[in-house]
């Protein structure tokens, strides 16, 4: 930007600059940060909210382990990717869309925002109360929906399996795992390739976070050792990669994984 | 002294009838007793009378396996899984085997029923966790090994702070002795129901729904199994159970035999208890009462169902206690309050919401830190109220702050009975994400197995049937009564139950 173009521009930000607090982050905006959840209570589930830059954004409501998006954690901060949405605010936060989150694995005594229910915010969308269920999961498929025959894999196989922040193998991941085990028995696998990846993040105010220094290889190593625990057994080449090139603040959570590759 | 009431055997043992007392004999089992087990028989408690039910009929215990004295220190299984006892032992029946016998019994033998085996075995202090609290001495090989035999790294560092028993710092027993144990401290779980307990048809994969981790395996199918026996998941069978239990509990000389394994497994699987007669409310099994009360209920019922739900439920009652009609005479009217309460406690078990937090393994599957929930989240199996699959967690029961200690002052009359431990996890991992990097338990649970930071103090959720007859409760022994079961609960989450609503839900897990 040239010092002649900068004036106006500038004296423009200056006379508007109020209104464009009011008016917030923009619609379409991503968004990556670390905060404190905040837990806010309702006459239903609670909802959990999470404050950034001035702002307050809406992550998710409690429904139950079907859920895409799982709330995170007090007692942790939390890392929020998500995409600034033009719905109508939830329990007084913004929308995120695409919205992921990832519970930060140290403790933080700050994280600890418990809000009263508030007859302001009402959420009227759970599909899963507070207490037992209907008899279903919140967002199982429909029961009497057709089923579709289970997928046929053929030639080599690649699959991605993410990860939270910093940590290893964890309740997210036995579907996954199983997964492989499913797909290396259909190509009838040879041989394959674990690569663990070290994850990094370019956040909103421009730092790169990256998760520690041997998180890949660790990743690597008990992703191998659970697949040929549970029955896998063709030679795995075992590696680890660094994801800091892949950090400029979209979609970075994909970073966090470790990649197989299944060749027949 | 508790009586047996009643022996009535039933052709098809789940037909569901009030069963009329009759006098019996006595209701202790000793080893090698020799009396058939009828195929339903009921034993008194304080609150009324547990109920068996032997599915497949009377069961002929001479020469079975889990009723003979096959170890050398005397036991069988039956010595600490005592029928009238919901098929677990009460404090109540040790401490009159001790009285009977003046420390005799083989439950009291050095091996695990004193507080260490070199412990003078004539002196009661020699056996005061089991004359106590109803515990007995598990010893666990540290450092861990997995199921083949390989060493298990653990992700953290165990120190023995505080050792009442001296079997932790002992040169022979204890963790740097020559066994390399860890001496910890647990009641025995009941073996009963335990084709709900040992069911594989819910949630069970080759990985551990809750953590990712490989799960057990059945050694003889190589399938993997649901891990939600023992107190730490550290058997995969009954089968498996049956057998280490015999090396360790029972002494045996011999390896128990591929058919005696079987006959063990095929009685476990076919016993049922629960309470069938309740002082308060009446038969619990009569003709259309409520379909989830009562042994026979139990024969009859599904395996592997969560019941944390309104189409299930955990224990179907169907409200039938809930608006009652109006009674005939006084003792109707007693009857019939103490039924409503009963239900009253259920509803409170079932729907009533509290914040469920820092509680590892429940708050950590992806339900967020914390979660507005109810019991039965945690308690969700149909008609057990144990967790559906790998149901461990730290609900609190052995780890600081929460655990019950005596509060230690210049002038406390009791001084802290259990060991505590030090865990230190290690700096390159992450924390137990509630308790951090150092934690104090009396009892690591399904770490000592799993050697994971995050296991520490996580144990294996207990089913809720036959209460009454074997208190004291919770694996430690910590709660004598199921007051103090509601009591501690109520503190841990700060649920700030009403005296109505402790009430009705001790009446209601009375009844189970």
């Amino acid at each position: 930007m040239t010092q002649k173009s900068f004036r106006p521009i500038a004296l423009l930000a200056l006379t508007l600059g109020p209104a464009l607090v009011v008016a917030g982050p923009k619609p379409g905006e991503r968004l990556s940060f670390v905060s404190c959840p905040i837990v806010r209570d309702t006459r239903s589930v609670p909802c959990w909210l999470s404050e950034y830059a001035g702002e307050l954004y809406y992550l998710t409501i409690q429904s139950d382990v079907s859920a895409e998006v799982q709330p995170p954690m007090l007692g942790h901060q939390v890392l929020v990717e998500g995409v600034v949405s033009d719905a109508p605010r939830i329990c007084g936060g913004v929308v995120l869309s695409s919205v992921r989150l990832s519970v930060m694995p140290e403790r933080d005594a700050n994280c600890n925002t418990m809000l009263p229910a508030d007859d302001r915010y009402k959420v009227d969308f759970n599909p899963r109360p507070p207490g037992p269920s209907g008899g279903r999961l919140a967002f199982a498929p429909d029961p009497s929906a057709a089923k579709t025959p289970p997928p046929k894999y053929e030639g080599p196989q690649t699959i991605d399996i993410y990860f939270d922040f910093d940590k290893g193998v964890s309740f997210r991941h036995p579907a996954d795992l199983v997964s492989v085990l499913e797909r290396a028995r259909s190509i009838g696998a040879k041989r394959g390739t674990v690569t663990g990846v070290r994850g990094a993040h370019r956040l909103s105010d421009g730092t790169l976070l990256q998760e520690s220094s041997g998180i890949a290889q660790r990743r690597a190593d008990e992703v191998a050792h659970l697949l040929e625990g549970a029955g896998l057994s063709v030679p795995l080449a075992i590696r680890a990669a660094d994801g800091e090139s892949e950090a400029d603040g979209i979609d970075d959570w994909r970073s966090r994984r470790v990649t197989v590759v299944l060749e027949p | 002294m508790k009586r047996l009431l009643s022996i009535v055997s039933l052709p098809a043992a789940c037909a569901a009838a009030v069963i009329a007392a009759q006098p019996a004999r006595g209701q202790w089992w000793t080893p090698s007793d020799g009396r058939p087990l009828p195929a339903y028989v009921e034993y008194a408690n304080s609150s009324g009378r547990l109920g068996i039910v032997n599915a497949n009929g009377t069961v002929e215990t001479k020469g079975h396996p889990f009723f003979e004295a096959l170890g050398t220190n005397g036991r069988a299984c039956v010595s600490c899984h005592q029928p009238g006892d919901g098929m677990s032992l009460a404090i109540s029946s040790v401490m009159k085997r001790w009285h009977d016998t003046k420390g005799t019994d083989p439950i009291f033998a050095p091996i695990d029923g004193a507080n260490c085996p070199n412990l003078p075995s004539a002196d009661p202090a020699s056996h005061s966790l089991l004359l106590e609290r109803g515990l007995f001495r598990i010893p666990i090989t540290w450092p861990p090994v997995d199921a083949q035999g390989h060493p298990i790294t653990p992700e953290f560092t165990l120190e023995v702070v505080r050792d009442p028993t001296g079997c932790n710092a002992d040169p022979v027993y204890g963790i740097a002795g020559k066994r390399h144990e860890v001496s910890i401290y647990r009641r025995p779980r009941p073996a009963a129901n335990l084709r709900y307990v040992a069911s594989s048809r819910f949630g069970v994969t080759p990985f551990i729904g809750k953590t990712g981790a490989l799960a057990a395996v059945d050694p003889e199918t190589g399938k993997p199994v649901n891990m939600n026996m023992m107190a730490d998941a550290r058997e995969a069978t009954l089968k498996t159970q049956a057998q280490s239990a015999a090396h360790g509990h029972l002494e045996t000389a011999r390896a128990f035999s591929p058919k005696e394994l079987d006959a063990i497994r095929d009685f476990e699987l076919q016993l049922y208890a629960a309470q069938a007669w309740s002082n308060g409310a009446g038969a619990l099994n009569e003709p259309g009462g409520p379909s989830g009360l009562g042994p026979q209920a139990m024969a009859q019922g599904s395996d592997g169902v969560l019941g944390n739900n309104t189409t299930r439920f955990v224990i179907p009652m169907e409200d039938k206690w809930a608006h009652l009609p109006e009674a005939r005479d006084a003792a109707e009217r007693e009857r019939n309050a103490f039924r409503e309460s009963v239900q009253r406690g259920h509803d409170v078990f079932f729907f009533r919401t509290f914040w469920i937090s820092d509680a590892m393994h429940i708050n950590t599957v992806g339900l967020g830190n914390p979660i507005k929930r109810t019991c039965s989240t945690c308690h969700g199996m149909h008609m057990t109220g144990m967790d559906t699959a790998n149901g461990w967690m730290d609900l609190g029961t052995t780890n600081h702050p929460w655990a019950l200690e005596p509060a230690e002052s210049p002038w406390a009359k009791k001084l802290p009975e259990l060991p505590l431990f030090k865990i230190t996890c290690r700096a390159d991992l992450p924390p137990h994400p509630f308790l951090g990097r150092t934690i104090y338990t009396q009892d690591p649970g399904r770490a000592l197995i799993s050697g994971k930071c995050e296991d520490v103090g996580a144990i294996v959720i207990q089913q809720f049937r036959g209460l009454a007859a074997r208190a004291p409760y919770f694996s430690n022994g910590s709660a004598g009564t199921l007051r103090e079961v509601v009591d501690f609960y109520d503190r841990r989450f700060n649920i700030r139950y009403t005296e109505q609503e402790k009430v009705d839900l001790v009446n209601f897990l009375s009844v189970l």
